[in-house]
């Protein structure tokens, strides 16, 4: 898989710092490949080297970073805007929603969590990738694999399940999540256990032990804990918030 | 007539002895008002005595008469000054300009004081009662005239900016001055001085002097004072711990790290919600960041929270739990050197309300304390409003959950059998609509 090209994008040289050096880009496949420490750099960074991920702070000096994306989206269709802001401001969020960032996370930046939203973002490329190509008469094993996840969601899946249904090794399907998707099997399955829950949250009345049940769950504790590390609040916030606003 | 000036009097003293005990600020204003009050109070006894001189001038010693008539010609101008003195300082606080009728004002003083002392009284005597005439009290009147100008002149020049309610307590003082000496002057029996001036500093008292607006904008300046103190700006915070946070974390020390997101996180929760009743997982969230930060300085202290995640949207008086566990930290555990645990747990009751419990392992309470505690909680309405102690916390939650929930939701603790303390927080079940 070709490695992907991140631009920091932070007022405070500390921040850039941190996010280069703490987070293990090489490990998620990853290279920084610039920085800009205001909004006009930052719009001629993303304009010469066109890269897949920007991490994006908003309250940056001489042109805000929500304006910074209004400009690059239009040239850069495929770049993925991660936000990354001290501020929990809906009307920001909003903002940044209409711009069809990718993530909004909010500062501090735990650099681990931070790995679960490249994990996401890698996925959700993939996903993309694979209903485009659904026209193909052979298809491939790691699209008929997570088909069969998707289906089988609410039992229980692993490795090793996958061995016995697909008829390989426990270490070659992993090796393919790996190369195919850029993920590890266990953050893939997480990832659409989430998408689940959370369209469950959202299109039912379901309680919240019974979203965890569907998704996979059978523990609702360890769902809610879950779900609060990937999406930053718990499972009832998350209904609670979007049908409020 | 002496009736009258008893009754005034009475009000007065009345008036002043509210004044006084009251708490204010000491600024030239109220200095000047507590020097009018007690000059009035002065000036009403004077004209008591001399309503009952004046009509007895046989029997009274013409000295005594003519002393207790300066007495009270010569506090009744001083109370003309003052007053115009009173006017001159709210005009000079509203507009910031120097008070420069000042020295004719004082000049006009010493001169009518000492014609007041000098010139001869005159007496009048007539079947309708006595009074005094002659040049003594033209020069009282012609005071007043003067003073009136001067506040007039004050109020008219500055008309634009002094504030509508000082404005109307100008207004009302001079009407009041100018009416009743014209009627004192067409009815020289009638002996209504008095009255006027009592009225007058009524009026000054109701609008500008009352107890209440000066306690009111004491508190108003000091809440300010609390306000700016306690607003750091919120971003400037997370980013410098932020920016810490990193350096710790390039420097390898990954235990600093965590700490600061924890209370930076803490710091986020904890002013992120300002309204009055938020979602229990909001709560829940600020009690987490907290008993994280405190489980990792006392390693030997556990938190165990269990609570149906069905609750979480259920609305609750916003930072109720933190001071409930942090009381069972500083009153239970901390006695037991941290050891132990706090447990979180929530139960629907056969009401159908929410019942939360806080419970620890910690010491108990003390022989009597359980008593005390709940008498505080029981009568939680006639607790006086400190501001330190030990209990202020859990008072205050009560307080919150009464006066927001209704009076059949409340708090109150229970002993476990195996030690420690378990807290009861009783609370409608009602999600947002």
């Amino acid at each position: 898989m070709k490695k992907l090209r991140v631009v920091l994008v932070d007022d405070e040289i500390m921040i850039r710092q941190g996010f280069r050096q703490l987070f293990d880009w090489e490990a998620h496949d990853c290279e920084v490949v610039g920085e800009a420490a205001d909004g006009m750099e930052a719009a001629a960074q993303i304009d010469s080297l066109d890269p897949d991920i920007v991490i994006m702070d908003i309250n940056i000096p001489i042109m805000n970073g929500l304006k910074v994306i209004q400009l690059s989206r239009i040239k850069h269709p495929d770049t993925a805007f991660i936000i990354v802001s001290g501020y929990d401001d809906f009307s920001y969020c909003r903002e940044a929603l209409r711009l069809q960032i990718t993530d909004y996370i909010l500062k501090p930046v735990d650099y681990e969590e931070f790995g679960v939203c490249i994990d996401n973002l890698k996925i959700a490329l993939f996903q993309r990738k694979s209903t485009e190509e659904t026209a193909e008469p052979e298809e491939r094993v790691i699209n008929s694999i997570v088909r069969y996840m998707q289906n089988h969601l609410a039992e229980e899946i692993s490795l090793s399940v996958l061995a016995e249904e697909f008829h390989f090794s426990t270490q070659y399907i992993s090796q393919l999540f790996k190369n195919e998707i850029g993920v590890n099997f266990l953050a893939y399955l997480t990832n659409i256990r989430m998408e689940k829950a959370k369209k469950l949250l959202l299109s039912t009345s379901l309680s919240i032990a019974e979203v965890s049940e569907q998704s996979g769950y059978s523990d609702y504790r360890v769902f809610t804990k879950v779900f609060k590390k990937s999406e930053g609040i718990t499972p009832s916030q998350y209904r609670r918030d979007f049908l409020e606003k | 007539m002496l009736r009258m000036e008893i009754a005034l009097f009475i009000v007065l003293a009345f008036i002043a002895y509210i004044y006084f005990s009251a708490e204010k600020k000491h600024t030239p204003l109220h200095r000047t008002f507590s020097v009018l009050l007690v000059v009035t109070l002065l000036h009403l006894i004077f004209d008591g005595i001399t309503v009952y001189t004046v009509n007895h001038l046989e029997t009274v010693p013409k000295l005594l008469n003519d002393t207790v008539h300066r007495l009270f010609i010569g506090t009744m101008m001083l109370i003309f000054f003052l007053f115009y003195q009173y006017i001159a300082i709210l005009v000079e606080e509203e507009t910031g300009k120097p008070r420069r009728l000042d020295p004719g004002a004082r000049v006009y003083l010493v001169a009518s004081e000492l014609g007041d002392i000098l010139l001869p009284v005159h007496y009048a005597v007539t079947p309708d009662g006595n009074y005094s005439d002659g040049i003594h009290v033209i020069f009282c009147y012609i005071s007043v005239a003067f003073y009136f100008l001067l506040g007039t002149g004050l109020l008219l020049a500055n008309w634009k900016s002094i504030q509508k309610k000082k404005k109307m307590a100008i207004i009302i003082a001079t009407l009041i001055e100018l009416i009743v000496t014209t009627l004192q002057g067409f009815n020289p029996t009638w002996l209504i001085s008095g009255m006027g001036i009592t009225l007058i500093t009524l009026a000054f008292y109701l609008i500008l002097e009352n107890p209440d607006i000066l306690r009111a904008e004491l508190t108003e300046q000091k809440m300010s004072m609390l306000y700016l103190k306690s607003q750091v700006n919120p971003h400037f915070l997370y980013n410098t711990l932020d920016t810490i946070r990193i350096q710790a974390q390039l420097n390898g020390d990954k235990k600093v790290a965590g700490l600061l997101m924890k209370l930076a996180d803490f710091f986020r929760l904890s002013v992120k919600v300002n309204c009055p009743m938020v979602a229990l997982d909001d709560e829940t969230q600020l009690l987490e960041a907290y008993m994280e930060l405190m489980c990792y300085r006392y390693p030997e202290l556990n938190y165990r929270y269990d609570v149906d995640p069905e609750f979480g949207g259920v609305q609750v008086p916003n930072f109720i739990l933190q001071p409930i566990v942090e009381n069972s930290l500083l009153h239970g555990l901390k006695n037991r050197g941290y050891r132990g645990e706090i447990a979180v747990s929530a139960q629907k009751t056969e009401e159908g309300n929410l019942e939360i419990c806080v419970c620890d392992t910690g010491s108990g309470f003390a022989d009597g304390k359980k008593a005390e505690v709940d008498n505080m909680l029981l009568n939680y309405s006639k607790q006086e409003q400190k501001l330190t102690g030990n209990s202020i916390g859990i008072l205050n939650v009560q307080k919150r959950i009464k006066l927001m929930c209704g009076r059949e939701y409340g708090l109150w603790y229970t002993e476990n059998e195996n030690g420690g303390v378990t807290a009861h927080i009783l609370l409608p079940m009602e999600e947002e609509k």
